[in-house]
């Protein structure tokens, strides 16, 4: 087959494409580190255990490995990992799951049918982390990385006082800038 | 390859509305257009399209690579000064790029010849990645395509696969931004940000027109944050000469397509590949212009010019044919190399690069020799071929 197995939207079409300010508050995002935390968050006790344990079943396929013990400890922390094996035999060390991510898009206040979720990590620095989706297939680029991509969660952003703005966008093109 | 009249899905407005597929309808001309669509055998796709595209892609990227060590060719493609540095450590670095389009002449009687690289900025993503396969899918089911009909098309699988990959190499906060009046590119980025939302990454988006500047030279969005990846569907070419474009290079501000693009969606990678690769049966001769008459059976295009805008062409047969537009500067010339119509329609072939993978096509047709901003989408199947005929 030639073409995509499925092709979903989560946002589009949900809302007018317009911008920003009001496309912000459409999904509801969570990081968990237990069941119980997720359910009195959003008193849905079907959707957390799901969530949980589909999270619980990711962990173990899309943690970073890394070769002993104490290589994994040096970025999760003492006693946060633990030992593994792939379908060949093979073993590496691995994070232990120390939470989970789940999202869902709400329509009208309501969460709508599916979620997504995913295991989350917490490094040794207190931050934390989870996987990439598709990150461990890598085929798309040439010479791909093996392993994993880790995106950090809520990293902190930075800020700055804005002294102008407008300094982009005057080109004029007639309608719009694609080609 | 064929052009085969098809019933309009009954309620395809309606499915439209549903996906946020608000530009089918450009200033009331139609723009998607499913009255018929292009039937194309496998070996059509995987050996005229398919394969040509990874070959030039990767011939493309290894020009990159050579144009970054020499002045001299930076200064033929007309990179400004200040930012060819930058340009040149962003490939060092290999800042990650997403996507491209190439677009190709092909009438499946010979091979697809490549009029242009669009690797910076190319649209109509949405209509080929995902409304296009909507299309095939509700066709398939409504019994109106031979059954096991496909289509060339995992675009938006790709999507989401590259984000996915490139997910830890972005920094954040990550914005999509477009300009704030373009339905079009509006929509383009809404469904960017959707694909790379799938892929676990979080990201909003921004009019270009609102980015914001800090005392010490930041780019900042409309919370005052400091943005950390911005893509941008707006030529980098444009950024540079704008009031902005100066804090780029140190603004620490990453960029997607990054600044190492600005070398392919520049005409001038035409007259290098030829050089590179004189013969190539997917390319058409191509020459830096150096001023005066064009010749019979050239097209001049300059080295920066969007949706077919000014454009000349000077036909083998005499008669010559010329596109308006905002552009000028430098030229090259390619060797022309005519459409050819199908029922009186001309269509492009645009296919697309998804990270470094060929992996769909959409087409876009004419009613002139020249593609410009009014040309239709029409969409395309793969049909099965029965005793060396095909059944459609």
């Amino acid at each position: 087959m030639k073409r995509s197995r499925t092709a979903a939207l989560l946002l589009m079409g949900t809302a007018p494409l317009l911008l920003t300010a009001c496309d912000r508050n459409e999904a509801r995002e969570g990081l968990y580190t237990s069941v119980e935390a997720c359910v009195a968050q959003t008193n849905d006790s079907s959707t957390c255990n799901q969530a949980f344990a589909k999270a619980e079943q990711e962990a173990v396929a899309t943690a970073p490995r890394f070769a002993n013990r104490e290589e994994c400890e040096a970025s999760y922390g003492k006693e946060k990992c633990a030992e593994r094996s792939d379908g060949n035999n093979h073993s590496f060390f691995g994070p232990l799951m120390t939470g989970f991510f789940l999202s869902q898009m709400m329509r009208n206040g309501v969460a709508a049918n599916g979620f997504n979720s995913a295991p989350a990590f917490r490094d040794s620095t207190g931050g934390w982390q989870r996987p990439a989706a598709g990150g461990a297939s890598g085929g798309v680029y040439r010479g791909g990385t093996a392993g994993t991509a880790m995106v950090p969660i809520n990293a902190t952003p930075n800020r700055a006082i804005t002294t102008s703005r407008s300094g982009f966008g005057r080109s004029s093109g007639s309608r719009g800038f694609g080609s | 390859m064929r052009r085969i009249a098809l019933a309009e899905r009954p309620d395809w407005r309606a499915r439209a509305a549903d996906c946020g597929f608000g530009f089918h309808t450009i200033d009331d001309a139609p723009y998607w257009d499913e009255s018929a669509y292009y039937a194309f055998s496998l070996r059509e796709i995987e050996h005229d399209i398919e394969s040509p595209t990874e070959e030039l892609h990767a011939m493309a990227l290894d020009m990159v690579e050579r144009i970054v060590g020499s002045e001299q060719l930076m200064q033929q493609l007309a990179i400004p000064e200040p930012y060819r540095d930058w340009i040149a450590e962003s490939w060092r670095r290999r800042e990650p790029h997403l996507y491209g389009r190439l677009d190709f002449a092909y009438d499946g009687r010979g091979p697809a010849r490549l009029y242009e690289l669009n690797y910076d900025t190319p649209t109509s993503l949405f209509e080929a990645a995902f409304f296009q396969w909507q299309w095939l899918e509700d066709q398939l089911a409504r019994g109106q395509l031979p059954a096991g009909s496909d289509q060339f098309n995992s675009i938006q699988e790709s999507l989401v696969e590259a984000f996915g990959t490139i997910a830890r190499g972005i920094a954040r906060p990550f914005h999509f931004a477009a300009v704030r009046d373009s339905n079009e590119d509006q929509g383009t980025i809404a469904y960017l940000r959707d694909c790379a939302l799938q892929a676990g990454i979080e990201c909003g988006t921004l009019a270009i027109e609102d980015i914001g500047i800090s005392e010490d030279g930041r780019f900042t969005d409309l919370d005052d944050q400091v943005i950390g990846c911005l893509f941008k569907l707006y030529p980098l070419e444009d950024l540079f000469r704008e009031t902005f474009g100066p804090y780029l290079p140190r603004s620490g501000l990453q960029l997607i397509e990054p600044p190492w693009k600005a070398l392919l969606s520049n005409k001038g990678i035409l007259p290098l590949l030829w050089d590179a690769h004189r013969g190539h049966p997917n390319l058409l001769p191509a020459e830096f212009d150096e001023g005066g008459a064009l010749p019979r059976g050239w097209v001049r295009k300059p080295l920066h010019s969007r949706e077919g805008a000014n454009i000349a062409m000077h036909l083998d047969d005499g008669r010559e044919l010329r596109t308006d537009g905002p552009y000028d500067g430098p030229c090259i010339r390619q060797a022309c190399h005519p459409l050819t119509a199908f029922d009186g329609h001309y269509p492009l072939i645009g296919s697309w690069v998804v990270g470094d993978r060929a992996c769909g096509m959409g087409i876009r047709e004419d009613s002139s020799l020249v593609t410009q901003d009014s040309a239709r989408f029409v969409p395309h199947a793969i049909v099965e071929e029965a005793r060396g005929v095909l059944i459609a």
